[in-house]
């Protein structure tokens, strides 16, 4: 049941998707508000399936690949819902629709009927620190997206060449506010993530950092500290803190799909 | 219906005659009066602007109204008929709906002309000389110049200076209320700018100027504050926005002043609008970070780039126009073409009733049966003399020839146009 439900969310994501491609072919927001509706009853199924999992396994949902991307896409697009809510920023649903889609397919192709939990993931720690890093990481995309939007339309403003403007692009204002508030809100979450990630390792197996995803992780939160420390001792903003948010994001993907190559607790088989 | 419609504009004719055939507001109040006084014009109505003056009228002949335009500004025709352009009838409808959803204009999109044209149809109106057809036509012409305002960008983005400036400062400030706004320097254009800038929400404007009296009567202008000029660069990091258009000989904010004020504002973002030829602002401002600059070519290519954007979006709006002309010409057609088929069937069947009756004397002398065969025989007879008429008026109704079809269908019968 929960795999049909899934199955439904991402044929809603597609027209999100779609809308994403059309939108970048006509340079002008297209189909946004059907994409949106789409996305919403998307979420909503998703939701269920995700609840439905864990009534079967009778457990977070958060041990399997499957169970792992279906729920990154869901606090992706829960996280879009919450900025849209809040800023109506229209146009980061150009970025986060994609990843939305693409996170849900991967979960899909990722599916595996056997619900056995490892040994070493039955903690109560996983309650606490998996929610905590993936959104910790859903915010660090939304930061992402917002500097990708600031240096499209910086670079029009700069060049002066481009015919036509971003028009469905928010103002540098908007993009650079979305960015670092995402980037609060991110960075506590990650610092607490990984602390409880320590503990838990601490408690099973006495040290700490054991796998390459561990590294990862404290690499790109140096990033991440970084960028916040720029923001507010240098008075970064703009154009720099920009790239280091996209910087910090490429740390993101490397640790949560990179790493799953070198073994350890984090592989989410 | 019978519209006719003779006109000159930018694009037929150069400044020097259209200034001799345009209509001041009291001239055009007695050409209206002096129009309908003609035969064949039931109604005229005029439109006078400084591109362009053309007469719409419900009546069968333009030539009429060429003349006219000579004779009421008394200029020989010869020197004004090569400008002048006339349309008819379904060409009159297209034309009009053109030009009042601003297709026709010099800058295609600007909003001024509906203003100017319903202007024009208020003058007609109050004269008396607009009836039932020009009605219809400038009620359908404004619905139609607004679907095209709302359905097509036509309108949508800046193509003058200074709401180029506006434009450019909302994609990077987004809102513009509290913003700041300095300006350098007392020049037209940079007044102009200001001016849309604080309309469009920027909240406090400072002036500064070699001549120091001129930025106090400026800034009272603006409800700001005078600066002087000795250290306006003091001020400078509270402006958001700079306007600079004095008429120094070399640049007065180099790089290094640039980059001090963006660090003074730690970072935050400033754009800089420089008008002034010779330019006042050093181009290399342009790179630093947060600091956006923008001379006057700069705008100028901004403005031709919406430009032809607008010009892509007239061919969605020509679309509009063509479906439209179409509906409209459908609705007043039939609107004509059911009163003439009613008329033409009465007619004929009046001449049958006199017949019979003029004969009554010898149908006497037939039977009863006899008599209703002859009813029936002439009944049947003028149905299919007036069956391909009758079928040929229904097709004009959706035909772009179809009023002088209908026409002339009318003067076959002998039947008055409806009123």
């Amino acid at each position: 049941m929960h795999v049909a439900l899934l199955r439904l969310a991402l044929g809603l994501y597609c027209v999100g998707f779609a809308h994403s491609v059309l939108t970048a072919l006509h340079k002008k927001q297209t189909l946004f508000k059907p994409a949106l509706v789409a996305v919403s009853v998307g979420f909503v199924l998703h939701v269920t399936s995700i609840i439905l999992r864990a009534m079967e396994v009778q457990y977070l949902p958060l041990t399997q690949r499957y169970e792992a991307f279906s729920f990154f896409g869901a606090l992706v697009t829960l996280g879009f819902l919450i900025a849209y809510a809040k800023y109506r920023i229209a146009p980061l649903s150009v970025f986060v629709f994609p990843l939305i889609f693409i996170m849900t397919f991967v979960a899909n192709l990722a599916y595996n009927p056997s619900s056995s939990i490892p040994q070493e993931l039955r903690s109560r720690w996983l309650y606490i620190h998996t929610p905590l890093i993936f959104l910790g990481y859903a915010a660090f995309f939304i930061a992402f997206a917002a500097a990708i939007m600031y240096l499209i339309q910086e670079n029009a403003l700069k060049s002066k060449h481009s015919v036509r403007f971003y028009n469905w692009l928010p103002s540098l204002d908007i993009c650079d506010d979305l960015s670092y508030r995402a980037l609060a809100i991110g960075f506590p979450l990650i610092t607490l993530g990984i602390i409880t990630g320590a503990l838990w390792a601490q408690a099973v197996w006495g040290v700490w950092a054991r796998d390459a995803k561990v590294l990862f992780s404290f690499l790109t939160w140096l990033v991440y500290l970084l960028l916040i420390f720029y923001r507010l001792i240098a008075g970064w903003r703009g154009r720099k803190a920009a790239y280091l948010s996209i910087v910090g994001f490429i740390g993101v993907l490397v640790t949560l799909l990179g790493t799953n190559y070198f073994g350890g607790p984090h592989t989410f088989q | 219906m019978q519209l006719a419609l003779v006109g000159l504009s930018h694009k037929t004719a150069p400044v020097e005659i259209r200034e001799r055939l345009a209509f001041n507001s009291e001239a055009l109040k007695v050409a209206l009066v002096s129009l309908i006084g003609k035969q064949q014009v039931t109604e005229a109505m005029i439109l006078s602007t400084c591109n362009r003056v053309e007469v719409v009228a419900e009546s069968p002949d333009d030539t009429l109204i060429r003349e006219f335009l000579c004779d009421f500004h008394q200029i020989p025709a010869e020197s004004v008929s090569k400008h002048l352009y006339s349309f008819r009838n379904a060409d009159v409808i297209r034309h009009v709906f053109r030009v009042a959803a601003s297709l026709d204009s010099m800058i295609i999109g600007e909003p001024q002309i509906l203003g100017q044209v319903k202007e024009a149809y208020r003058i007609a109106a109050d004269a008396g000389t607009v009836g039932m057809h020009l009605s219809a036509l400038m009620d359908r012409a404004f619905v139609v110049a607004k679907k095209v305002r709302s359905e097509t960008g036509i309108s949508q983005s800046a193509v003058s200076i200074s709401y180029a400036a506006v434009e450019l400062a909302r994609k990077i400030f987004g809102e513009l209320n509290g913003k700041t706004v300095m300006i350098i320097g007392a020049s037209k254009m940079g007044e102009l700018a200001a001016k849309h800038l604080k309309r469009n929400g920027v909240s406090s404007v400072l002036v500064t100027n070699r001549t120091f009296e001129r930025a106090v009567e400026l800034a009272r202008v603006f409800e700001g504050a005078a600066v002087p000029f000795e250290h306006f660069t003091d001020h400078m990091d509270r402006a958001d926005i700079v306007i600079s258009s004095t008429g120094a000989p070399h640049f007065i904010i180099g790089r290094t002043l640039a980059e001090q004020i963006i660090h003074r504002r730690k970072n935050k973002p400033m754009f800089f609008i420089d008008i002034a030829v010779p330019r006042d602002i050093d181009p290399s401002v342009n790179e630093i970070d947060n600091a956006f600059l923008y001379d006057i070519d700069d705008l100028q290519q901004v403005i031709d780039g919406n430009l032809k954007e607008r010009l892509k979006e007239a061919s969605r709006a020509e679309e509009i126009i063509d479906f439209e002309v179409q509906q409209f010409c459908r609705k007043m057609q039939s609107r004509e073409v059911v009163p003439t088929i009613v008329a033409i069937r009465d007619s004929v069947e009046k001449v049958r009733r006199d017949e019979i009756e003029r004969n009554r004397r010898h149908l006497k002398e037939l039977s009863p049966e006899g008599q209703a065969a002859v009813d029936m025989i002439t009944k049947a007879f003028a149905n299919k003399i007036l069956h391909t008429p009758i079928e040929l008026l229904k097709q004009m109704a959706s035909d772009p020839d179809g009023p002088e079809t209908t026409d002339m269908i009318r003067k076959i019968f002998n039947i008055q146009p409806p009123e």
